[in-house]
């Protein structure tokens, strides 16, 4: 095929765009209105995912360590009413330059692998070494007794300040972690669980599961809108070239009698097709832009929220998608109903 | 038959370009259209096919432009051997072939030079290729001064000859025109057979379908007469008995 067929056909394409202007419009028209909702969908499924990590970073689990210090603390509480409220901070630094011989309860240092801050902070390192570890922040004793402390309801918290001036800190030191992907929860609290030096983990394990639940629901919801919507994108644009084709059933007719390759009479179809979802890519992306910032403009006045995915930073990606839809709908759309005519009727070219 | 052997291409004058070996074609309904035909006609004949309607001229000329299959028997049409053909290879077939309809067939937005062009254009000719052959196409056909035309401000006659030009202007090796006198007047006809004559003395084949017994008789070209899908005469020079 040569410049001149080529120019020819693009030519006969733009031309039979503009003769059926009408069914190109309502065609760009249904076209525009699937890619606005492919787009909604993908925005609407990009400001999930936004809200959703900033619920991720909100469940962390708490990893307890085998902390020598904590023992001692029960220790203390059996032993007698020798009170050490101050146990832990002082053990702490203790605790290394004991003996390993055990106590009268048994307790040997060696019994533990945490005996003070530097051997905690060090587990600490090990844990963000884990693939889907995203950041590790030391809880020391005291930090996690403040905070359940600051947990409780008023009132409440009397008792437990009783207890730590009666029998000193309960609590032992912790890793805060916060996970990359909380699809791998599971695996990544038993990876934490089998580095030595963990006591035991809690974690808001429902709180991941809903988490992977909504994602999940998004992304099953949005892939069946697309498709859906590929499907109906593919029919209109059929129809349209349907009709070019019987408009056109005389030019395809001599096409075919003087030899030319089915090929070279999809052509300008294709042709016809690309252009009318082009146009529907472009179009949709400016409705779709217009619509998003109304929508985001009353949702920050009037919900003051801000944590809205910009426009701007998706721009490219949907006009990506639209113009792929467009091609996709165009080509194919024009390839199913010509090959479908040409091996029916299209043969039809002499009425002898 | 001898004049047109003469007057054709001598090169490959007893060589058939046309070949039907113990055709039969029965359609999907159960119609027989042709029935165990065997023919030849060689490269620069000129043949005549008559036929009341009903006759199997409309799938004689089907089957030799492979726009139907034969159910059983050979088709040999210039060097293409029908019956084994696969469908992408039939654009290169027709491409030895010009056809002219009797409708015209000639697109209505296009102009007289465009309409022939259009020809070209499809089979990947290039610019300086077109203007070229599309003018000498039309000065053969006597339309030289009408390529800017429309067809609507075209005679019956003048459309004709444009789908001459437009058969022709690939350098076919056969011409099959179906009824191309069926819509113009008598004069007009005669000189639309004339042209095809001419174009025949030049080494085309022409095979033209007809119902005018006057220029069967007047031109004295062989003639095929098919009658219930069976061929009933097949004589030289006009002869209808």
């Amino acid at each position: 095929m040569n410049l001149g067929s080529v120019k020819y056909l693009t030519g006969e394409g733009v031309k039979s765009a503009w003769v059926n202007r009408l069914m190109s419009l309502a065609s760009i028209g249904v076209l525009v209105a699937c890619m606005v909702i492919i787009g909604l969908a993908i925005l609407i499924s990009e400001n999930v995912a936004k809200a959703i990590g900033a619920l991720e970073q909100q469940n962390v689990v708490m990893a307890y360590m085998k902390d020598y210090n904590w023992a001692l603390y029960s220790e203390e509480n059996q032993a007698d009413d020798t009170a050490s409220g101050n146990s832990s901070e002082n053990t702490s630094s203790d605790s290394t330059d004991k003996s390993d011989a055990a106590d009268k309860n048994g307790i040997k240092p060696s019994d533990y692998i945490i005996h003070n801050e530097e051997e905690a902070k060090a587990l600490c390192k090990e844990i963000e070494k884990l693939d889907n570890v995203a950041e590790v922040t030391f809880v020391s004793s005291e930090e996690g007794l403040d905070n359940v402390k600051s947990s409780m309801l008023e009132g409440q918290e009397k008792y437990f300040t009783f207890l730590d001036e009666e029998y000193g800190n309960p609590m032992s030191c912790a890793a805060k972690v916060k996970m990359k992907d909380m699809a791998y929860f599971d695996e990544t609290v038993k990876q934490i669980e089998g580095l030595e030096g963990i006591d035991v983990i809690q974690s808001q394990d429902d709180l991941a599961e809903k988490i992977n639940a909504i994602k999940n629901g998004i992304g099953v919801a949005g892939i069946w809108i697309i498709a859906i919507l590929m499907v109906i994108s593919l029919v209109i644009v059929s129809n349209t070239i349907r009709v070019t084709m019987y408009n056109r059933k005389l030019d395809i007719s001599i096409m075919k009698a003087v030899g030319a390759t089915d090929a070279f009479v999809r052509i300008p179809f294709v042709v016809e097709g690309v252009i009318i979802g082009l146009i529907s890519a472009v179009i949709a992306e400016g409705l779709l832009y217009f619509c998003y910032r109304v929508a985001t403009e009353t949702l920050k006045s009037t919900l003051g929220t801000t944590d809205i995915v910009k426009y701007g930073d998706m721009a490219w990606l949907l006009l990506l998608v639209f113009v792929g839809i467009g091609i996709f709908a165009g080509v194919l759309g024009s390839v199913i109903m010509i090959s479908k005519y040409l091996r029916k009727e299209g043969s039809e070219f002499a009425a002898i | 038959m001898e004049e047109q052997i003469i007057s054709g291409d001598f090169s490959q004058a007893s060589k058939p370009i046309i070949e039907f070996r113990g055709v039969s074609k029965t359609y999907p309904g159960g119609t027989h259209a042709l029935e165990d035909i065997n023919i030849k006609i060689n490269y620069g004949e000129f043949v005549f096919v008559v036929g009341s309607s009903g006759a199997g001229k409309s799938t004689f000329m089907k089957l030799i432009m492979r726009e139907e299959k034969a159910n059983t028997g050979i088709i040999n049409v210039n060097g293409f051997n029908l019956t084994k053909m696969k469908r992408k290879q039939v654009p290169m077939l027709r491409r030895t072939m010009g056809i002219v309809f009797q409708d015209f067939r000639l697109i209505p937005t296009m102009t007289v030079f465009q309409n022939v062009a259009f020809a070209m254009y499809v089979v990947g000719a290039t610019g300086r290729d077109v203007r070229r052959e599309v003018t000498k196409a039309l000065s053969k056909v006597g339309l030289g001064d009408k390529a800017r035309s429309m067809p609507n401000q075209l005679s019956g006659g003048e459309q004709q000859r444009v789908g001459l030009a437009r058969a022709l202007v690939n350098h076919p090796d056969l011409i099959i025109a179906d009824e191309p006198t069926g819509n113009v007047d008598p004069n007009m006809s005669y000189e639309i057979v004339n042209m095809l004559t001419e174009i025949n003395k030049q080494g085309t084949t022409v095979l033209m379908v007809t119902h005018d017994h006057n220029l069967v008789r007047d031109f004295q070209h062989r003639v095929i007469m098919l009658d219930g899908g069976k061929i009933i005469a097949d004589n030289a020079g006009g002869d209808l008995q």
